[in-house]
């Protein structure tokens, strides 16, 4: 077995020429494969961080009832006695800290024009205790204690269309938890950029103090978990899942992945996009390759004829043939796996960055990731296809007639 | 004692456009074992076709071949080409050693298609090299030795395993004279010493001096079938039962 496998790799050697040009194309698909993919990972993985760091966190604590019906007034599926719960969260492991938010919506107006607001009210220090930090182009954050005034944070596409800047006063017009209409008049104290244009047009936020004396409401809408890694969140969710169980209003422990329909869509996105080039490269090296081995194959006729003569068992002719397929197909792995780590490391040291996808207004970097799932995943798809493609030289060559092959010149 | 090759009436013909060429048309002949017999005709005269069917890698078209006393026409392909395997051993009028194996590989290449144990290989092979004069070139490949010394490898390979018959199909034809000469020497000197058979061909009347048998073929029929007396010293005494 020794001898056969030194025979078939040896005869990968034979024809230096075809032989590199051979591992030219499975590296470079190879290497292709891993700089789309570790560049898509990359940007996933990015973006997860983005998400979860823009507000979402690792958990979110939710009534029952919020996803059982929507409400017919602000805050009446909220969440009643939210310190005690965020005390119990607060000490688990990992638990880096608790926010709690108000999601709300009302009118915004400068006095001669009004639009609609989708408001979130925030602690501003339990917000940047745990990093949350809003995405500001101008001015700066809300202050942990207003001194009188009621400050907000607006979009920047909501500052353009209420023709404001900072500094400059709103006023909000909301429902309250009675149903009563309630206005409070806002000093800007920064305008922010999220990244997402739809977002910018609708985004507000106050301190989670103004929103409850807004909306006439001590309820908050959900407590946003903030954990020391992302990789812990399901050792998290089992640890605090069972503490949530004793309180009076049922709650929900969510992940952060059932919140980031976006996140997900992306992901989905880019896997099915990945995909698409993984196939394209099988195929690629697949008639690329059969070719080639029908070639070899042909020219080493006589010498087939000669094995078969001396009673090599046919199915040893097709294992040699595609024993050196799959060879030939896994040095060409190692040197894309080789070739695509290289550049990716150059591309990453180069610090390029691309422009802006649509829908993102933040310009980002060409990095790519050395993900070793990725790199096996990669070779797998150009081994199995030069195997693949080894089989009908292989079963040809088995069935050379031996007379006839003998006789070829 | 029933011979070990016996060639009962056999025909091969092909089929060439709309007709047929008959390469070989009912030869009969009788082979013991330990002979050493040459297959004398010029090109096209059916030598090769001869062989082929003789060694088992063609099936006559009529009459019938048995080898060791095993009718060859009823054995199954796989059985076939066991008895190849064992029983037979190839020399080609191209050498066709495997480029990438070194002279000693090349050797080694039967017993490792008969799953002979690697100690009992290398003894092997040690052996069948020193047999052909060419230990000193074991690691060699093939590209780096000259045409006699590959033929000699060739012949070293054929041996190897011990086969009952060695079939040799024109070996010098890629050789020159003083080479070729050697080579019929050294298979004459194999099966004089070892008491192996050989059959093998020729276009070449001027190899055939030390061959005590040699079967004349000429358009695919045996012409004459001679049995010659080799005395040290004295001249050739013939005998024709052909
Ligand atoms: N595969 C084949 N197809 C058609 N004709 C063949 C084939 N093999 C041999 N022949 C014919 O059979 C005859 C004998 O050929 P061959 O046995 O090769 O002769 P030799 O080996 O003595 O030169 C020739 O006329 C040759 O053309
Ligand atoms: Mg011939």
């Amino acid at each position: 077995m020794g001898k056969f496998l030194l025979l078939a790799f040896r005869n990968v050697f034979r024809n230096r020429r075809r032989t590199v040009m051979t591992l030219l194309m499975v590296g470079g698909g190879v290497a292709g494969l891993l700089l789309a993919g570790g560049f898509f990972a990359y940007m996933i993985d990015g973006l997860r961080e983005h998400t979860i760091q823009e507000g979402l966190g690792h958990l979110q604590i939710f009534t029952a009832e919020h996803f059982r019906r929507d409400e017919t007034r602000v805050l009446d599926t909220g969440i009643d006695n939210w310190r005690q719960v965020a005390a119990t969260v607060k000490s688990g492991s990992h638990v880096r800290g608790v926010a709690p938010r108000i999601e709300f919506y009302g009118m915004v107006s400068n006095g001669a024009k009004s639009s609609v607001f989708m408001g979130s009210a925030v602690e501003p220090a339990a917000e940047s205790s745990l990093g949350f930090t809003p995405r500001l182009s101008s001015g700066r954050d809300l202050s942990a204690k207003p001194d009188g005034e009621v400050e907000a944070l607006i979009g920047a596409g909501l500052a353009r269309s209420m023709g404001v800047h900072m500094g400059d006063g709103l006023t909000l017009l909301a429902v309250t938890s009675d149903g009563a209409l309630n206005g409070v008049d806002v000093q800007i104290a920064g305008i922010v950029k999220t990244g997402y244009d739809e977002m910018d047009a609708r985004y507000l936020r106050i301190t989670l103090n103004s929103a409850q004396r807004l909306l006439q409401s001590d309820r908050v809408t959900n407590l946003v978990v903030g954990l020391d890694a992302t990789a812990n969140t399901d050792k998290a969710a089992a640890e605090l899942a069972p503490r949530l169980k004793g309180t009076a209003q049922p709650m929900v422990l969510k992940k952060w992945i059932d919140l980031a329909a976006y996140y997900l869509q992306v992901r989905n996105m880019f896997s099915g996009i990945f995909l698409f080039l993984g196939l394209i490269v099988f195929f690629m090296v697949l008639m690329a390759s059969v070719n080639t081995l029908l070639m070899a194959m042909f020219e080493r006729t006589r010498e087939i004829g000669t094995m078969l003569a001396m009673g090599t068992p046919r199915l040893w002719i097709v294992a040699l043939f595609m024993l050196e397929a799959t060879l030939t197909g896994a040095l060409g792995a190692v040197a894309g796996v080789v070739g695509g780590n290289l550049l990716g490391a150059l591309i990453n040291a180069s610090g390029l960055h691309m422009p802006a996808p649509p829908g993102l207004t933040v310009p980002i970097s060409f990095h790519v990731l050395h993900l070793p799932a990725l790199m096996i995943g990669s070779s797998l798809i150009v081994i199995v296809s030069l195997a693949l493609a080894s089989v009908l030289p292989a079963i040809r060559a088995s069935r050379l007639q031996i007379a006839e092959a003998l006789a070829h010149v | 004692m029933e011979p070990l090759v016996n060639v009962a009436s056999v025909s091969r013909k092909f089929p060439l456009d709309h007709s047929f060429v008959s390469a070989l048309s009912h030869a009969s002949l009788e082979v013991e074992a330990g002979e050493f017999l040459a297959i004398a005709g010029p090109s096209g005269s059916g030598k090769s076709t001869l062989l082929n069917l003789i060694g088992c890698i063609d099936k006559p078209t009529e009459g019938h071949i048995e080898l060791d006393g095993v009718d060859t026409s009823k054995l199954s392909p796989g059985q076939t080409t066991a008895l190849r395997r064992r029983k037979i051993g190839f020399v080609f009028q191209t050498f066709n050693l495997i480029p990438v194996f070194t002279a000693a590989e090349n050797v080694e290449f039967p017993l490792l298609v008969q799953g002979i144990g690697a100690g009992e290989r290398r003894r092997r092979v040690a052996d069948a090299l020193e047999s052909v004069g060419l230990s000193a070139r074991a690691n060699h490949r093939p590209d780096l030795l000259s045409g006699g010394e590959r033929q000699r490898v060739a012949v070293a390979r054929a041996i190897v395993h011990r086969p009952a018959l060695v079939l040799a199909d024109e070996p010098t034809a890629n050789l020159d004279t003083k080479n070729a000469t050697q080579l019929i020497d050294l298979m004459r000197d194999l099966n004089q010493r070892l008491g192996l058979t050989f059959i093998f061909s020729t276009h070449d009347a001027r190899l055939l001096e030390h061959t005590p048998r040699i079967v004349r073929l000429c358009d695919g029929q045996i012409e004459s079938d001679t049995h010659a007396v080799v005395l040290a010293g004295a001249g050739m005494v013939g005998g024709s039962n052909g």
